[in-house]
């Protein structure tokens, strides 16, 4: 107890070492993520941002040295990018919100079930995360295009006469959208409703409500910050999707992201960089807005 | 917090599932049960379409034929032989098992000793580094793969080993991080404390004491750092060459082509991989802990 002075304000569970002083020890531990982040990611992004405050060159990829805002003034002025942005955000919004509620929705079935079925909508969702995205899309591509086995089974049952378009349009992006980012939002719901006191669901049975009341006035506001978490993870992931957009989409669904490695492929970095800036401020903000949005109402859970 | 143990009988008999979806009270029985189970077979309908998809590749990949139709027609492993004499797909199995090899060590070690450091610095500045650990996780991985692709080419490193282990770390240890961060919130430190007062070296602690308590959460912080590997692809896609692309790149370059039963294949492998760190790491820390914890 003498030592925990020597550790840090107000925390007395922790022991300075014998030999090393407590910051010497802090530090040397911090030092590989620190310095790994530093190079791989602050870095480079850092320079990501100086490249796209370069000339525009159609002679090569970058002209070092100079400085300029044409990146950005071409993003503002080619209506092709606005058209990317406008649509990158809108179809984000559409993958966030049927994520939050597909995902409420699973996270919900898998906290109430027991046993067998608990374990196996579990495993089946963490199995789901951990599947290679270009797998998973692979599968979509096979089951979902139009001699695919969802549009075999429904003109064979008689539901539709022509298959269905579900890939390469609108439809397709989302679907493929919904393998990446569902996942992760049953699990950041599940995460916090177990730590829901199920007593309360059962007294709110005993005082006469049906269960889909129970579940609506009960455990519906406990799931509200794991549903603000996996709603702020699906939009900034759905933002920057590139695979789902690139694989199930057509021409005329191109992402911000498609758009970044369109560009860096006809060695335009400025305009890559400043696509790629925009991008990424967009995202952060949503971010920060939803984190101090969870603050305030007073769930802190991190991700 | 995240361990819930085994639930009441109580709890599931008058619990058992009905959806958000508003049921008008006053309604008799009859509807509150078709509502119960119109939302199980939403709940269904979810699962199959996150899994059955793949289950239906697996079957492709035993296909006798060129062709991807299911249910395929005649049984082959044909496509598996095929894999095996394809020195393209060979030389990225390769690739892959280095990239995750790698990206493991360094995601585990710096994730790691950062978990056990940063509780030390309260207030601010452990709210900065645990910003600046997850903070590459939010950042869409094209914008990563950019920046790593025109950072590293100055230097002539893109392309490499070094720059794929890199690009892969940058989402693995940030997971590894708060997986054995939330282990170590489970850990006595007065363990450590006796030990040391004991005589034992800040190392000797840790490897005797520390690690011993959080093995599992250490193992699981390792298996989700290779998986992460193992799928990354998009950052992948713009740092790796042709010599040092993994089997999910390859993969993405031939879907670009034409649909390969190759292609079957290899996502068959790639699900087997998962689906035997799945099973591993629920054996060891349990399904529900690696559910909640990353």
């Amino acid at each position: 107890m003498s030592d925990a002075d020597a550790v840090g304000e107000g925390r007395p569970s922790r022991p300075a070492l014998p030999s090393l002083p407590a910051v010497t020890r802090t530090r040397l531990l911090l030092a590989p993520l620190v310095l790994f982040d530093l190079l791989a990611f602050v870095v480079p992004m850092g320079y990501l941002l100086r490249v796209s405050l370069s000339e525009r060159s159609t002679r090569q990829a970058l002209v070092r040295g100079t400085w300029s805002v044409d990146g950005y003034r071409f993003l503002l002025e080619s209506s092709l990018l606005r058209r990317v942005f406008v649509f990158t955000v809108l179809f984000a919004v559409v993958a966030t919100l049927l994520a939050v509620g597909l995902g409420t929705a699973y996270a919900y079935a898998a906290w109430q079930a027991s046993g067998a079925v608990r374990t196996v909508l579990l495993a089946g969702i963490v199995m789901s995360m951990f599947t290679t995205l270009v797998v998973k899309l692979f599968a979509a591509l096979v089951v979902f295009s139009p001699n695919g086995v969802v549009n075999d089974a429904l003109v064979a049952s008689g539901l539709v006469g022509t298959p269905l378009r579900l890939i390469n349009n609108e439809i397709g992006l989302v679907i493929g959208q919904l393998y990446v980012v569902l996942p992760y939002t049953v699990l950041s719901v599940y995460s916090v409703l177990t730590s829901l006191d199920e007593h309360l669901v059962e007294a709110a049975n005993d005082l006469g409500a049906t269960p889909a009341r129970a579940a609506r006035e009960v455990v519906l506001p406990h799931a509200v910050p794991g549903m603000a978490v996996g709603g702020v993870i699906a939009f900034a992931w759905s933002a920057g999707a590139f695979a789902a957009p690139a694989l199930l989409g057509s021409k005329s669904e191109l992402t911000v992201a498609v758009e970044v490695q369109n560009r860096l492929t006809s060695f335009e970095y400025p305009v890559a960089a400043a696509l790629s800036v925009v991008l990424t401020t967009v995202v952060l903000a949503v971010l920060a807005a939803g984190l101090y949005g969870l603050r305030r109402r007073g769930g802190g859970h991190d991700v | 917090m995240s361990e819930s143990g085994p639930r009441t009988d109580g709890g599931t008999e008058t619990g058992t599932g009905t959806g958000a979806a508003p049921a008008p009270t006053g309604r008799r029985l009859g509807g509150a049960a078709v509502g119960r189970w119109l939302f199980r077979a939403g709940v269904g309908v979810v699962f199959a379409f996150l899994l059955a998809p793949i289950a239906v590749v697996v079957a492709t990949s035993f296909a006798e034929t060129g062709s991807l139709t299911f249910p395929p027609k005649g049984l082959s492993l044909r496509w598996y032989g095929e894999f095996l004499g394809s020195s393209r797909w060979r030389r990225a199995a390769l690739n892959s098992l280095v990239a995750a090899g790698g990206t493991t060590v360094l995601a585990t070690v710096a994730g790691t000793t950062a978990a056990l450091g940063v509780s030390d610095l309260g207030g601010s500045r452990e709210a900065a580094v645990l910003g600046l650990a997850v903070l590459p996780l939010l950042v869409p991985g094209v914008v990563l793969g950019s920046s790593l692709l025109v950072f590293l080419g100055e230097f002539d490193l893109q392309q490499t080993y070094m720059a794929v282990v890199a690009a892969h770390s940058l989402w693995a240890t940030p997971l590894a991080f708060s997986v054995v961060r939330a282990a170590l919130s489970r850990f006595d430190p007065r363990l450590r404390e006796a030990a040391l007062d004991l005589g034992a070296s800040p190392f000797r602690a840790f490897f005797e004491v520390v690690a011993p308590n959080i093995r599992s959460g250490l193992f699981a912080a390792a298996l989700i750092a290779f998986v992460v590997s193992l799928q990354e692809f998009i950052m992948t896609l713009f740092v790796s060459g042709p010599d040092t692309r993994t089997v999910p790149v390859l993969a993405w370059n031939s879907l670009r082509g034409s649909l390969d039963p190759l292609v079957s294949v290899v996502s068959t492998l790639l699900v087997a991989a998962v689906v035997v760190a799945v099973a591993v790491g629920a054996a060891v820390a349990g399904l529900e802990r690696l559910a909640t914890d990353t």
